[in-house]
């Protein structure tokens, strides 16, 4: 498979899943695992540009397929909009949520670039934030949309 | 949480599936997006000895609109349904119900049609991890012979949860399944066995390969009713779906079904009869409230977070807020 650009050639056995096999064999920590059973979003990854939990999906199943993780997203040292966003809104406060929310808010920009606040809120339902309330992660969404253009793709 | 060991397969076609299902039957479940299965696995409600994987099967994925059907494989995503046009035109109530799934920006991309279709029925003594598990006894589905939730019951009274199933149903889909002798098509209203042990009208070896939606002959309006406990991620506590074709002010076809009940849909025939050839009246969906109250009654356990008396008085609600959308009322 391809992660975050680079061509990944990774043995792993069936019960293996993408989540385990990004942290432990590739060393992409910044895929968390909260709940391990597919309810929290805290491992999303993108596969293909979708939005995927890594934690239930096979490592197999990904074979063939361009993963993006949230060490993925900057470009020549700068971050992402909407990476940035979240910083400056104060979308952040303990961060164990943020990779997966931040990738489901790129895969929703990537695909509708002027969302509304409802279509927002659909797009993050599945990533589950203890700390911030989500105010400001929608605040930083909101900022975002309309400035990103649609081909700053994987 | 590990996942147990098993062996993968990833055929290349329909055929080579049914090669391997017919040789490890039950043991050997078919993995679609893995969006149930895989968390089941995770709580070892199943040990199965591999899995089938549809990732190779092209075959299995795809919409194809007819003159008289829309045809979608069983293997097609959710978003690839929702998003497809013929779909959207013919069956927008489909799309809603879809739209319902789930952590909605995330589950329609691996989860298929088919796998939301097959959705393991739900019991809140039953999807638990193991640990969890260990402090109870065992019940119809993990080795035993009893109901945790209805003592002394002859068989699981798990909850169907599929948000698309009493859609499909409303739409009299047809589905066609494949197994080693063949292929064959029952209406999806003869899927459903009503005991959550054996869920399903499948043979071992069997595979559901399609699901058709015969277009409606006429003007059509519909609703799809659900309550859960948060707008996203959780399952239906109780869902309804209505279709109806009105013409001239009267109601030429109705269909009114309610679902996560029991482990079946429920068809409410009597609703059915009291509309089919009238002019909608307001009092057609209170009168459909109080014919799924009792179908509720007869069918609800208390298998889930929300309490059994509550399911069977929103069975009311939703039956008469999807009759009364459906009516246009």
């Amino acid at each position: 498979m391809t992660v975050n650009g680079d061509p990944v050639d990774v043995a792993a056995p069936p019960s293996a899943t993408l989540l385990e096999v990004l942290r432990d064999e590739l060393g992409l920590y910044g895929v968390k695992e909260g709940c391990s059973e597919g309810v929290c979003g805290a491992c999303t990854v993108l596969m293909d540009g979708q939005p995927v939990r890594s934690c239930i999906t096979l490592a197999l199943e990904a074979e063939g397929a361009t993963i993006t993780t949230i060490e993925g997203i900057a470009r020549d040292g700068a971050l992402h909009p909407v990476q940035e966003a979240f910083i400056a809104n104060g979308a952040v406060q303990c961060g164990f949520c943020t990779p997966g929310m931040i990738l489901s808010a790129k895969s929703l920009l990537d695909r509708n670039n002027n969302p509304t606040d409802d279509e927002i809120k659909t797009a993050l339902a599945g990533n589950f934030c203890r700390c911030t309330g989500y105010t400001k992660i929608l605040k930083a969404v909101r900022e975002v949309s309309g400035q990103t253009k649609p081909s700053q793709t994987d | 949480m590990l996942l147990p060991s098993f062996e993968y397969y990833a055929p290349t076609s329909l055929a080579e599936a049914l090669r391997i299902k017919n040789q490890l039957g039950t043991s050997a479940p078919i993995l679609a997006g893995g969006t149930d299965l895989i968390v089941n696995l995770k709580h070892r409600l199943a040990s199965p000895v591999a899995v089938i994987s549809l990732k190779n099967i092209k075959e299995m994925t795809g919409i194809e609109a007819k003159p008289d059907s829309v045809v979608i494989k069983a293997g097609t995503s959710l978003a690839q349904t929702a998003e497809d046009e013929a779909v959207r035109k013919h069956f927008p109530i489909l799309v809603k119900a879809i739209e319902s799934i789930g952590a909605t920006g995330i589950q329609r991309f691996r989860g298929t049609i088919g796998g939301n279709l097959c959705l393991s029925p739900r019991c809140i003594l039953y999807n638990q991890s193991l640990f969890w598990r260990s402090g109870k006894d065992k019940c119809h589905r993990t080795g035993g012979k009893d109901c945790l939730a209805l003592e002394k019951s002859e068989s699981c009274n798990a909850v169907c949860s599929s948000d698309t199933v009493p859609v499909l149903v409303a739409l009299s889909a047809q589905l066609t399944i494949a197994g080693s002798g063949g292929k064959r098509s029952i209406p999806v209203s003869e899927f459903f066995t009503a005991k959550g042990e054996s869920p399903f009208n499948l043979t071992p070896d069997e595979i559901v390969a399609e699901i058709r939606l015969p277009i409606p002959w006429g003007p059509t309006s519909w609703s799809y009713q659900r309550l859960s406990f948060r707008s996203a991620v959780d399952f239906p506590y109780i869902n309804a779906a209505a279709t109806a074709i009105i013409e001239k002010g009267k109601v030429e076809s109705f269909r009114a079904v309610l679902s996560a009940a029991g482990p079946a849909p429920i068809i409410l025939k009597e609703v059915e009869s009291a509309i089919k050839g009238q002019k909608p009246e307001p009092e057609m969906a209170k009168k459909a409230g109080e014919i799924a109250l009792k179908a509720a009654e007869g069918a609800i356990v208390d298998n889930a977070l929300a309490p059994k008396d509550y399911r069977i008085k929103m069975a009311a609600v939703v039956a008469q807020r999807a009759v009364k959308e459906a009516l246009g009322l």
